[in-house]
């Protein structure tokens, strides 16, 4: 596998040789020396990465110019909203309706791409980042002035429809939100095609003073479909981040998150549901960093496992010697359905401050026996009265989604994969 | 409609039960007190098919075999328990679960199921007859309900299931005076010649507003003595102690 992305590099790397992102090669060459994660590294020490991998993929290729375009139409209908389309990979269009056009440069990557300029210190440590550096071509730059709402929340459709020859993508978002500004996005990754795909994105979002970032992520990924998504969030003095993932497709989804809480007043939520099924692995991974006086985190994650899957939460609130009157709250709730499906959980804290209220819960179990039985004595069958508490549990997460139009819609969408589930 | 014959259960090989009769004709409203421990939520869990008891005895609803229907099938067929600890459940929204179990009946029994505004406006209405907050509607079921709240949602949920035999399982426990009328009224109000129900309680209290037509005292894992209002009266007085 490593031998043969070799070959699909040097191609790949003649092509776009002349482009702003020249230190390709020793991105490569990095990832090379220390090839995909395996379970020996501690972050990835529940899930062995190399495995989907090879088990998935009999070659990763990456082919912008075999692509075949195709009209991509299903927009989500039931509010309106401001939109982004990427088709395999590329960013093909934008509709901002009635948004202020000057406050606010919203661009692909690949034409304008010079500010993003990477150095190799950049995420070094991490090998699909150092691969994302090597391959990616496009994706989004989002620049918001100062002082700006906007009206609707963003969708980004990120669609893919791909043949053998072109499988491999990798993607760059680029959000910064200036001073008193405020953006909701929703990221859809979708696989329309029957093709597995290997999809790692790179999103890095910062928030100026008093800004507000609420970020969602759902995917409908096919079986055998990888996705790694990375993100770099930080927050300035009494900005709020929110973040919420909806994990239910791919067989292997990691969602990681690096979130500095670097000034006073600043917060952050990071909050998903986990609905995992028929072997797939699923992780949500996160690190917030509280570097300054009176910051807070929330983090809930909810998760329900069956068919032989697994899940993971690794969560880690690091707490500086500056930060002293810090909130921090982790929860992790997982509920297995069969009794060959495993959840992971490592919640840890590292604090250096003296002043400071952290906590943090992990709990796996049983559907409750007794609820059941009361919602089977009004009339539901055993398995309605199962569907409807995993719906329950998994809601509890949702709930803290405080756009009431997205927050709708991951609650109908997690109603019907539970409608959909046997 | 609901003959118990000899019913004995244990559980983790204690006896819990032992031959415990009672018949119950439609119309009738039985009540057993006794004392705790005594068996009481147990014959009204196995009543309502709760697992994990051994069981033996012959107990036939409406000339079924209770022990060969489902949980969901004895609801189905009109026997209803309210709960003497309604479970709390996160998530789950008090109006949606509501519905559901009420179509979950309508649709076994084939008649049409409710839409949103149909159920709507019947849940409005016996909500408001029973005194509670619609507000509770909108909450997740039975979190962070009071304890009156909890047990006027269960009968609540009867009588919009209007089923044909309901078992009140100490359903007057944790009632403040107000709230054992108004829950006395709801029963009242469902009283008939094709309804029966039976009254688990320790106090005379609540048999004050609904009158019984039968009372027993379980003793034991058994009836150890039967009577009419005067027993509960007579109990009210002397205790269990000299039954």
């Amino acid at each position: 596998m490593i031998e043969n992305l070799k070959k699909t590099f040097e191609s790949f790397n003649k092509k776009f040789i002349s482009w702003p992102n020249n230190n390709r090669d020793k991105f490569f060459n990095k990832f090379m020396k220390m090839g995909f994660p395996n379970n020996k590294i501690e972050d990835w020490k529940f899930s062995n990465f190399n495995n989907f991998v090879s088990k998935n993929f009999k070659s990763l290729n990456t082919n912008f110019e075999n692509l075949t375009s195709f009209k991509f139409d299903k927009y989500v209908n039931s509010f309106d909203h401001n939109k982004i389309i990427f088709i395999n990979g590329e960013f093909k269009d934008k509709n901002f309706g009635n948004e202020e056009k000057e406050k606010f440069v919203c661009s692909d990557i690949k034409s304008f791409g010079e500010h993003l300029r990477l150095t190799i210190e950049d995420e070094c440590e991490n090998s699909l980042n150092l691969l994302n550096n090597a391959f990616y071509l496009d994706g989004l730059s989002l620049i918001i002035e100062k002082e700006y709402e906007f009206k609707k929340p963003l969708i980004i459709y990120n669609v893919f429809k791909t043949k053998k020859e072109n499988n491999f993508f990798n993607q760059k978002i680029k959000i910064k939100v200036g001073e008193n500004s405020k953006i909701d996005i929703l990221l859809l990754n979708i696989n329309l095609g029957s093709e597995p795909i290997f999809l790692n994105i790179y999103n890095n979002i910062s928030l100026k003073k008093d800004a507000i970032v609420k970020l969602y992520s759902s995917s409908d990924l096919g079986e055998k479909d990888i996705f790694y998504n990375f993100n770099s969030v930080d927050v300035l003095n009494n900005s709020i981040f929110e973040n919420f993932i909806f994990s239910n497709s791919a067989n292997f989804y990691k969602n990681e998150i690096k979130c500095s809480l670097n000034e006073k007043y600043s917060s952050s939520f990071i909050n998903g549901a986990i609905f995992s099924q028929n072997e797939q692995t699923h992780e949500i991974k996160s690190r917030i960093e509280h570097n300054d006086e009176n910051t807070k985190s929330y983090q809930k994650i909810k998760s329900v496992l069956d068919k032989k899957s697994k899940s993971v939460f690794q969560g880690k609130i690091f707490v500086s010697s500056k930060a002293q009157k810090t909130d921090g709250y982790q929860l992790s709730k997982a509920i297995l359905l069969d009794k060959e499906s495993e959840f992971d959980s490592k919640p840890e804290l590292e604090i250096y401050a003296d002043d400071v209220k952290c906590s943090h819960g992990s709990t796996s179990g049983n559907l409750d026996e007794d609820a059941i039985f009361y919602l089977m004595s009004r009339g539901l069958s055993e398995f309605e009265a199962k569907k409807l508490l995993i719906k329950g549990f998994l809601n509890d997460a949702v709930e803290t989604i405080t756009n009431n139009e997205i927050r709708k819609y991951f609650s109908s969408k997690i109603e019907s994969k539970i409608n959909e589930y046997r | 409609m609901l003959n118990i014959h000899n019913l004995s259960a244990k559980i983790d090989k204690k006896s819990i039960l032992n031959g415990l009769s009672l018949k119950i004709k439609p119309g009738e409203v039985h009540a057993i007190m006794g004392p705790n421990g005594s068996g009481k939520s147990t014959l009204a869990n196995i009543l309502s098919g709760k697992k994990g008891y051994d069981i033996s005895g012959k107990v036939s609803y409406e000339n079924n075999d209770l022990f060969n229907l489902a949980i969901e099938e004895r609801a189905h067929k009109g026997l209803f328990l309210a709960f003497q600890y309604p479970l709390e459940i996160p998530g789950v929204n008090t109006s949606n679960f509501l519905k559901t179990s009420l179509n979950a009946i309508r649709k076994s029994k084939g008649q049409k199921e409710l839409d949103a505004l149909e159920f709507l406006k019947i849940v409005k209405k016996k909500a408001s007859e029973l005194k509670i907050d619609e507000k509770i509607l909108n909450r997740q079921l039975n979190v962070g309900f009071s304890g009156g709240e909890k047990k006027k949602n269960e009968i609540l949920q009867m009588s919009l299931i209007e089923p044909k035999m309901a078992i009140l399982d100490e359903t007057d426990s944790g009632l403040d005076i107000d709230a054992l009328k108004i829950v006395a009224k709801g029963v009242n109000a469902l009283r008939g010649k094709e309804r029966s129900f039976l009254i688990i309680t320790h106090y005379q209290r609540l048999l004050d507003y609904i009158k019984p037509d039968f009372v027993h005292v379980l003793m034991n894992g058994k009836i150890a003595k039967s009577g009419c209002m005067e027993l509960a009266e007579e109990l009210e007085k002397t205790g269990y102690e000299k039954i």
